[in-house]
C-alpha cells in the first residue's frame, strides 16, 4: 500500500470553539491507482489532501506513504492545486525546473528534464513564455509538468480543472490518463464534479460533510478512454450521486441553520447553554 | 497624440490670454527661455552634477531601502521595534532633513546626498516589507511541496514575489528623492545645480526665467519616471499579473 490513513481527524479552532472537519478517514491508495474523491464543497477534501502532501498535520490518527509516517512536505507527494499556483516571475521552463533546482540538480540536467516533461504536456513551444501569457488549461499542464519533474511516487490534484471550461477539461482528462498510462504513476484526485471522476478514476470515493468520513468506494472497471455519456458510465454516476445527495442537503441544510442563529442572535449567545440542557 | 493636441490648446489660451492681461507671463516666452537653458552648456553642467547626486542618493536608497525593508518584512520582532520609525521616517518631508544634514556634513554634496537617502527610504523600507508580508500562501505551500525550505522559499519565492511592491516604493521614492534633492540645493545654495541656479534666478526676480527652471526641474523628473520607472512599473505588473 503506497498511502495509508489511519483513524485520521483533523480539527480547525475557530477563536476557541474547534470544528471538526474530518473525522476517523481510514484511506488506501496502491501503487500505480487512480483514486478519486468526489464530495461537495467545503466538506475538507483540501484539507485531505494537505495531510496527505504533509502540509497540514492530523489532529489525531496516523498519514503513512510508503509505511513511513508523514512529518511534513516532501518530494515524493506533489500537489497540483486548483489555481495552478506558478510563481508569475519565472517563465514555464524555470516553473517546471524550480524543484530540481531547489534540490540542487545541476542546470544542464534539469534542462533535459524539464524538456522531457514539456513535451509530455504538449508545451514545448511555450517554454519561454510567462505564465501571464497562458490561458487557464496551458497554466495547469505547466503544473502538471512541473509535479511531473520531481517523479513524486504519488500526484496529489486538488480539483486542478474545476476552473476550466467543459471542452478544455475533457482535453485535459484525456492527456491526464495519457500521462498516467504512460508514466504509471500513482494519482490521488480530489472534484466535486462526479462526472469527471468517473471519466478517470478506477476508484471513486466518496466523503461526507460535517464532519467529512468517506462514505463508501466504487471500483470501475470500464475502459479508458470513457465517454461521460456512456450508459454504464451514468448507471455509477447516479448511484454516486445519489449517495453525495443527502450530504449535499445537508450542507445546505446547516447553512439555513446558521442563517437561523444569526437571525436570533440573543438565543444564538445563550446556545451552549440550551444544548447542555437538550 | 490626443495629449498633445490638449496641450498645444492650453499653450494657445494661455498665450492668448498673456498677450491681454501683463501680469500673466508668456507662454511662448517661457518656452524659448527652456529651449535656450537647455542648450547652455554651463546650465546643462548644472543638471548633470544634479543627477549625479541624485544618482548616488538614489542608489544607497535601493540598497538601504530594500535591505531593511527585507529585514523588517522577515523579522517580526524588527518590524515591531522599528516598524512605527520606518513609518516615521516615510511621513517625514524630504526638507526637513537638510538642517540635520548639515550639520552633520557641512555646506557638502553628501549633505545633499544623504538629503535624498533619509527623503526616500523610508518608502522603499515600508513598500518592501509590506510586499514580504503580501506573499500569496498558495505559493508558499507550493514551494514546500517541491522541496524548497527556509532560506530558499525567502529568496526564491518570497523576494520574487514582493517585487511589484518593491518597484512601487522605487517608484515613488524617485519622486520623493528628486523633491529631497532640489530642497537640498536650494537651501545650500553653494553646490553647483539645479536648486542653486533657482535660488540665484529667484534673486533675480525674473518671473519668466523662474518659470522656465522650474518647468525644466519638472520635466527633467517626469521624463526619467517615464522612461524608467513606468516603464519596469508596467512591465512587472504585466507579469505578476497585479495590475
Ligand atoms: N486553516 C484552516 N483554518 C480553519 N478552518 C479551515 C482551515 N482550512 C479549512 N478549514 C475549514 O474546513 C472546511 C473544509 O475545507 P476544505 O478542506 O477546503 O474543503 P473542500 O476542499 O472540500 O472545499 C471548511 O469549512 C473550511 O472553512
Ligand atoms: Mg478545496
Amino acid at each position: 500500500m503506497l498511502v495509508k490513513l489511519e483513524k485520521v481527524s483533523k480539527k480547525f479552532s475557530h477563536n476557541g470553539s474547534g470544528i471538526e472537519v474530518l473525522k476517523e478517514i481510514d484511506l488506501e491508495i496502491s501503487e500505480g491507482e487512480f483514486v478519486c474523491l468526489v464530495g461537495p464543497t467545503g466538506c475538507g477534501k483540501s484539507t485531505l489532501i494537505n495531510l496527505i502532501a504533509g502540509l497540514e498535520m492530523p489532529t489525531s490518527g496516523r498519514v503513512l506513504v510508503g509505511g513511513v509516517s508523514v512529518t511534513g512536505p516532501g518530494t515524493d507527494r506533489v500537489v497540483v492545486f486548483q489555481e495552478a499556483a506558478l510563481f508569475p516571475w519565472l517563465n514555464v521552463r524555470a516553473n517546471v525546473e524550480f524543484g530540481l533546482k531547489m534540490s540542487g540538480m545541476p542546470a544542464e540536467d534539469r534542462r533535459k528534464k524539464s524538456t522531457e516533461y514539456l513535451k509530455m504536456v504538449h508545451l514545448t513551444r511555450f517554454a519561454d513564455f510567462y505564465p501571464h501569457q497562458l490561458s487557464g488549461g496551458m497554466k495547469q499542464r505547466v503544473a502538471i509538468a512541473r509535479a511531473l519533474a520531481m517523479n513524486p511516487k504519488i500526484l496529489l490534484m486538488d480539483e486542478p480543472f474545476a476552473a476550466l471550461d467543459a471542452q478544455t477539461r475533457r482535453l485535459l482528462h484525456e492527456e491526464l490518463l495519457e500521462i498516467w498510462q504512460q508514466t504509471r504513476k500513482t494519482i490521488f484526485f480530489v472534484t466535486h464534479n462526479v462526472r469527471e471522476a468517473t471519466v478517470l478514476a478506477d476508484k471513486v470515493l466518496t466523503i461526507s460533510a460535517r464532519p467529512g468520513r468517506i462514505k463508501g468506494g466504487t471500483t470501475i472497471r470500464l475502459p479508458r478512454p470513457r465517454r461521460e455519456s456512456d450508459p454504464h458510465l451514468i448507471v455509477i454516476q447516479q448511484r454516486i450521486l445519489l449517495s453525495l445527495q443527502e450530504e449535499i442537503a445537508k450542507v445546505v441544510k446547516d447553512e439555513d441553520l446558521d442563517y437561523l442563529v444569526e437571525k436570533t442572535s440573543p438565543v444564538a449567545s445563550g446556545s451552549g447553554g440550551l444544548g447542555n440542557a437538550l | 497624440m490626443r495629449k498633445l493636441v490638449l496641450w498645444l490648446l492650453v499653450l494657445a489660451v494661455w498665450e492668448t490670454l498673456s498677450r491681454v492681461s501683463p501680469w500673466i507671463p508668456s507662454a511662448v516666452g517661457i518656452l524659448q527661455r527652456v529651449a535656450a537653458n537647455l542648450t547652455d552648456t554651463e546650465i546643462l553642467s548644472s543638471l548633470g552634477r544634479s543627477l549625479l547626486r541624485m544618482a548616488v542618493g538614489f542608489l544607497g536608497v535601493f540598497v538601504l531601502g530594500i535591505g531593511t525593508g527585507l529585514l523588517l518584512g522577515k523579522f517580526r520582532l524588527l518590524d515591531e521595534i522599528f516598524g512605527t520609525a520606518a513609518m516615521a521616517l516615510h511621513a517625514m518631508p524630504g526638507a526637513a532633513w537638510v538642517p540635520l544634514a548639515v550639520l552633520l556634513f557641512g555646506l557638502t554634496q553628501w549633505a545633499v546626498i544623504f538629503t535624498v537617502l533619509l527623503g526616500a527610504t523610508g518608502i522603499v523600507m515600508v513598500s518592501t516589507s509590506a510586499g514580504i508580508k503580501e506573499v500569496p500562501p498558495l505559493l508558499l505551500r507550493a514551494a514546500r511541496t517541491m522541496g524548497a525550505r527556509g532560506a530558499k522559499i525567502f529568496w526564491h519565492v518570497v523576494v520574487p514575489s514582493a517585487v511589484p511592491r518593491i518597484v512601487d516604493g522605487l517608484r515613488l521614492a524617485w519622486a520623493f528623492g528628486w523633491r529631497a534633492l532640489m530642497a537640498g540645493e536650494l537651501m545650500i545654495g553653494s553646490l553647483k545645480g539645479m536648486g542653486e541656479i533657482l535660488s540665484r534666478v529667484a534673486k533675480q526676480r525674473d518671473l519668466h526665467e523662474i518659470l522656465a527652471f522650474m518647468i525644466i526641474i519638472a520635466v527633467v523628473s517626469v521624463v526619467i519616471d517615464h522612461l524608467l520607472f513606468r516603464r519596469m512599473e508596467r512591465l512587472v505588473k504585466t507579469r505578476w499579473g497585479t495590475a
